[in-house]
């Protein structure tokens, strides 16, 4: 059972959560489509999901909403990883139920002590 | 003891009656008993001494005996009666004390009733009495205090008019003690004439027995007349009238009041009257309440108390009934200020405009009381707007009159469109040419326009000196009649019962002679101003000196057949000399060099052209090398000159000597030459000028040199005549721009109340206030209409104030307008200063700023997207670095991880290139570098380029020009374009794709299309190729800036270029660019 979903449409992003999450014995899965991601999580039922926004078919804040409409999904953390660095997309962010709101380029190290005080916690 | 004196009276009462009873009682008993004695003493007749001396002692006993008894009974009733009376006293002392207290005037005294005799009554009574009166003392007292705190004075005046009392109020108001008013007349306090409106209201008083009230003056005690309001009553004593009472009302503040309300209303009439236009208060019966002094004169009689529409239309009903706009009508319905422009014919004919302004005057509920009207005549603004658009008109329909003149060489031609544009710029419904064939002495009609064939053939043929044209072709003077059925100076003509009305024949003239007319008509009377008839006239002229020219041109064509040899080089020039005259506006330019080739081909040693001012001088115009600046004079007007004489004689003159004519002054300039030939310049029969050429050696001018020359001359009269003109319809269209551009901002102008004058055009454009909503208000409350404007009126009110002070000052803000729509703007706020430098107004600019503010949002919307655009590339240059630095990859990874951060790099670095092309493109500051090119060459240079990356995907790029090799382009442009388009295709492609590279001429256009068999991209992306940072559906398999096609739609437009593009999902894609072709020269 995974622990934490990845879901970006960027490989490299992918890429360095993976490896840098793997590396501290987290479970990860990374998915490049957010078409089928809500299949994906119901199966999984992670701990944490990272989100990208911008993605092609079904954008991130688009899914957040579904999973947050979810009953079964809706107490999952999720985390927003964005290029979009406003501060109203922030806000938007913060209300459709995004526990933490991070603005590319980020830094894997800061992003796995998130995640790590997020699984902790739960 | 007792202070009562009717106890006194009792006791006396007593003492007389003890006295009067009982002494003589007791007296009789006395008498009584010695009489008894004395007959007892005689019938007993007892002597004895002892006996009678006991008989006398008897008696002596007997009144002792009763003088106790006496004394017991007087003091026994005594006291009886004082105990009897003790009551009454009671009662009697209690009703003195009560009476002493009341006079006292302690009214609150009330006696006990002891007894319930008449006593009790009487003491009742009292009592009643005592309470009767302090209620009536109370009741006096209070109208005593009422009379007293009465604000308004007060006097009584007995039946013989003398006053018996006034209240404080009275002294107050008018200064006089009433010690010293009661008693006095009442006519002491007033003078003659309010005397005698006094007495004669107190006798109307008197004999009607009801009160009145008038007004009159009363004297003061210091001697001011204070006028006041009197309301006198008479005070009835049973029938009969006793005394008056007059309640006298200050008025001096009324009266005041009065006064200035007279003098406001003077003052209203003042302005009213003042106002230049016609001012009428009408009310809701459309009677006219009040006129101004202008409205009366215009009327010439006084309109007040008129019905409106009578007065102003004689009309005798509202004219809105009769289906006419109504101003008056409309305010009322409306309750808003209505303007309108009235037009209509003066009983002489002269159209008038009158512009009304209609305004309510409401009262406090709103409701429409009267309607102000003000007729304003704006005959003479509407008459010069019409003349602005007329003379537009006129001055457009010359350009192309005389274009046409310099254009064209076929003289059918020429006259054809110049009658079309006459006819035009006239409004005319027809016209037509008639051509002089002087020989038959008859004018044939060569062009018609307007009039049926039939007709032509009845007046086509016309005698010299018969109608209209034949007397116009004789005597060379303009003819124009308003109506010409009706016109008595024409006294016969075929046209006169043709229908025409406006008509007008206007000579062709030549230089010397009578070319031919043009007739215009119009089946409307047509005024012809003076203005029309002298632009007329010029087109007559300019016409003739036009066909002249051909005739003169042609004449000279024919010299040249005669002698091409020896004039061949020269006719060359000559047609150099009038292509540059032709189309020379900028003649100061070419001039120089016309009369430098005149030079040549006359083989003169010196030309100049003098030319001729208002005072006859004549100044130096050009030279072909002089020491005087050009406009220097030359020969004053009274100096007698070779070119002076040339002019007035009207004809070239050619003097083989100059030096032996005694009669001409030499310039300086000139005198060192020998033979001189001075030939005159005319535009019609305006002298323009003289050209002259001057030889060293003497030398024989011939005829056809002659000729030539004037030739020469003419045109150059026309082209200079034509610049002059030029330059004078540029200066008109300068001034007409300067206006337009002025008024591209709303203009609010305000007087120094602040309150606004004018608003222009622009500003009821952008803010939907129309001027008459605005005009009169203060600037600040004609936005009042929206709660969002307080912060707008705020501004503009702080902004108005500093103007106020001169200090101009600008202010952001945003309007909302009528609309409804919200509006970015600046207000600029500027004093308007008169030559004092004392602010008498402010101009306020307000400026939609909406444009800026989207560029800015723009801007924004750019700089968001880019900083966002960059943050993914970031994310693997940041991210990864920090990862590879932190040990955190592994070591079959790490080349993959430097791999990514070097491509997101040099992406970043692309994207960096490709933004600040287009930015330099759209700021305007990249140039194109044209050059001529080998096309060919490129597409091998590009090839090369692109080896690596084909040879890496077994991709084949060929090539077909078409034939097309050198061309001219911006080589650094079109190689960006190509390298862009092939490596989409290249990127877009699966392995060993085919590129095709077409060149092919389309017209005036140079078409490079790139085909190649890829992916093809989606319908749907098609329309998105070129929106920056747009990747469509193949973007998530390939990397790439998004900025490409962007780049290469701005290059396009910047070359005015297109691009195009068909594509086909999974066969291919054809990309098509489009630039203007450019030989190579």
């Amino acid at each position: 059972m995974s622990k934490v979903i990845v879901i970006d449409d960027e490989p490299f992003i992918l890429m360095m959560i993976e490896d840098k999450l793997k590396k501290a014995k987290i479970d990860v899965t990374t998915l490049r489509e957010s078409r089928n991601a809500l299949a994906v999580i119901r199966q999984h039922k992670p701990e944490l999901i990272i989100l990208d926004w911008m993605m092609p078919e079904l954008s991130g804040i688009d899914l957040c909403k579904m999973i947050k409409a979810d009953p079964e999904l809706k107490d999952i953390p999720i985390f927003m990883l964005t290029a979009k660095g406003q501060d109203s997309d922030e806000q938007q962010g913060i209300q459709c139920g995004v526990s933490r709101y991070i603005t590319k380029p980020f830094s894997p190290r800061s992003l796995l002590e998130m995640v790590q005080e997020t699984i902790g916690k739960s | 003891m007792f202070k009562t004196r009717i106890i006194y009276r009792f006791i006396t009462v007593l003492l007389v009656f003890a006295l009067m009873i009982v002494v003589p009682f007791s007296l009789s008993v006395v008498k009584q008993a010695q009489k008894m004695i004395e007959e007892e003493e005689k019938v007993e007749q007892v002597q004895s001494e002892e006996y009678r001396n006991m008989h006398r002692e008897f008696t002596d006993r007997l009144v002792g005996q009763m003088l106790p008894f006496i004394f017991y009974i007087l003091v026994l009733s005594f006291i009886m009666a004082i105990f009897f009376l003790r009551t009454l006293l009671i009662s009697l002392k209690n009703l003195q004390k009560g009476s002493r207290a009341l006079q006292e005037g302690r009214l609150d005294t009330r006696l006990p009733v002891i007894s319930d005799d008449e006593l009790g009554d009487v003491t009742r009574t009292f009592n009643d009495m005592a309470e009767s009166l302090k209620n009536k003392t109370l009741e006096l007292g209070k109208k005593d205090l009422y009379i007293n705190a009465m604000l308004d004075p007060l006097w009584v005046v007995d039946i013989e008019d003398r006053v018996t009392d006034i209240n404080p109020a009275f002294t107050r108001l008018f200064g006089y003690s009433r010690e010293n008013m009661i008693g006095s007349s009442v006519y002491d306090f007033v003078d003659e004439r309010n005397g005698s409106i006094l007495r004669r209201q107190i006798e109307e008083m008197l004999d009607r027995g009801e009160s009145s009230i008038y007004e009159m003056n009363v004297l003061s005690k210091n001697g001011v007349q204070i006028p006041v309001l009197i309301s006198g009553s008479p005070i009835y004593s049973g029938d009969r009238i006793v005394a008056k009472i007059g309640v006298l009302k200050d008025f001096r503040e009324q009266s005041s009041l009065r006064n200035d309300l007279q003098q406001s209303l003077d003052y209203i009439e003042t302005i009213m009257d003042s106002i230049p236009d016609e001012i009428v208060v009408i009310d809701r019966n459309y009677r006219i309440n009040m006129a101004n002094r202008v409205s009366m004169l215009n009327a010439e009689r006084d309109l007040t108390g008129e019905l409106c529409h009578h007065a102003l239309h004689g009309s005798s009903v509202p004219c809105w009934t009769n289906g006419f706009e109504c101003p008056t009508q409309i305010v009322f319905s409306t309750g808003k200020t209505h303007k309108t422009v009235h037009e209509h014919l003066e009983p002489d004919g002269q159209k008038k405009y009158h512009e009304i302004i209609a305004s309510p005057v409401t009262d406090p509920s709103g409701k429409v009381l009267h309607v102000i009207e003000l007729l304003r005549d704006i005959t003479d603004r509407m008459k010069s707007e019409e003349q602005i658009v007329q003379k537009n008109m006129e001055l457009t329909a010359l350009n192309n009159i005389s274009s046409i003149l310099n254009r064209s060489l076929k003289p059918d031609d020429i006259f054809a469109k110049v009658l079309d544009k006459m006819i035009e710029m006239l409004d005319m419904d027809g016209g037509g040419i008639f051509f002089l064939d002087e020989a038959a002495k008859e004018m044939t009609c060569q062009y018609h326009k307007g009039v049926s064939e039939d007709y032509v053939k009845m007046i086509g043929r016309i005698r010299l000196g018969d109608d209209v044209p034949g007397k116009v072709a004789v005597t060379g003077q303009l003819i124009t009649t308003s109506d010409i059925a009706k016109d008595a100076r024409i006294e016969r003509s075929v046209m006169k019962h043709s229908g025409m009305r406006g008509y007008c024949c206007i000579p062709i003239k030549g230089k010397e002679r009578i070319i031919g007319v043009f007739c215009l008509f119009s089946f409307q009377t047509h005024l012809f101003t003076v203005e029309e008839e002298n632009i007329l006239s010029a087109i007559g002229e300019m016409t003739g000196m036009a066909l002249e020219n051909i005739r003169l041109y042609e004449r000279m064509r024919s010299l040249f057949e005669q002698q091409r040899n020896r004039w061949a080089d020269e006719h060359q020039q000559l047609l150099h000399i009038s292509g540059r005259l032709g189309a020379a506006v900028d003649i100061e330019d070419s001039m120089k060099q016309v009369l430098g080739l005149m030079k040549k081909v006359f083989r003169s040693d010196f030309v100049w052209m003098l030319s001729h001012d208002q005072g006859h001088n004549l100044l130096l115009r050009f030279a072909t090398e002089v020491s005087e600046k050009e406009g220097t004079v030359v020969y004053p007007s009274d100096v007698s000159s070779i070119e002076k004489y040339a002019l007035s004689k009207r004809h070239s003159v050619v003097v083989n000597d100059i030096r032996s004519e005694e009669k001409f002054y030499i310039s300086q300039d000139v005198s060192s030459y020998h033979s001189a030939v001075a030939v005159p310049m005319f535009v019609g029969e305006k002298p323009v000028g003289v050209c002259s050429l001057y030889y060293s050696m003497h030398r024989e001018f011939r005829e056809e040199d002659l000729r030539f020359m004037e030739i020469i001359t003419n045109m150059i009269s026309v082209a200079i005549e034509r610049s002059e003109f030029y330059a004078r319809a540029g200066k008109e269209k300068e001034l007409a721009d300067t206006i337009l551009q002025s008024v591209q901002e709303g203009i609010m102008t305000v007087d120094i109340g602040g309150r606004i004058i004018s608003v222009n055009q622009a500003f009821e454009k952008m803010t939907g206030i129309r001027p008459e909503r605005a005009i009169t208000l203060p600037v600040c409350e004609v936005f009042r209409f929206s709660e969002e404007n307080i912060s707008f009126r705020l501004l503009l009110g702080e902004s108005v104030e500093e103007a106020k002070q001169g200090i101009s000052t600008t202010r952001s803000s945003a309007v909302t307008t009528l609309y409804g729509n919200r509006v970015p703007v600046t207000i600029t706020s500027s004093p308007i200063l008169d030559r004092n430098g004392v602010v008498t107004g402010i101009v306020n600019l307000v400026r939609d700023v909406s444009r800026e503010k989207e560029l800015d949002k723009m801007k924004t919307e750019l700089i968001r997207s880019v900083s966002h655009e960059f943050r993914t590339p970031l994310s693997a240059i940041v991210g990864m670095t920090e990862m590879l630095l932190h040990g955190d990859v592994e070591d079959e990874k790490v080349n993959k991880y430097l791999g990514t951060i070097r491509n997101e790099g040099v992406r970043l670095s692309k994207m960096v290139t490709e933004l600040l092309s287009i930015a330099r493109i759209e700021s305007g500051k990249e140039t194109l570098k044209f050059s001529s090119l080998d096309l060919n060459e490129l597409m091998k240079e590009i090839t090369e380029a692109f080896g690596p990356l084909l040879s890496n995907k077994n991709a084949v790029l060929t090539y077909d020009l078409g034939g097309i090799r050198t061309i001219v382009a911006d080589e650094g442009k079109l190689k960006q374009l190509l390298i862009n388009f092939i490596d989409n295709s290249l990127t877009f492609s699966d392995e060993g794709c085919i590129i095709n590279v077409a060149a092919k001429r389309h017209d005036a256009m140079l078409e490079i299309s790139v085909t190649d068999n890829g992916w093809g991209i989606p319908d749907e992306d098609i329309a998105h190729l070129s929106e920056r940072f747009y990747r469509g559906r193949h973007g998530d398999r390939v990397k790439g800036t998004g900025l490409g096609l962007a780049l290469c739609q701005e290059i396009l437009s910047m070359l005015n270029g297109s691009m195009s593009i068909t594509s086909k999902l999974g066969e291919g894609t054809k990309i098509t660019m489009s630039i203007p072709h450019r030989e190579v020269p």
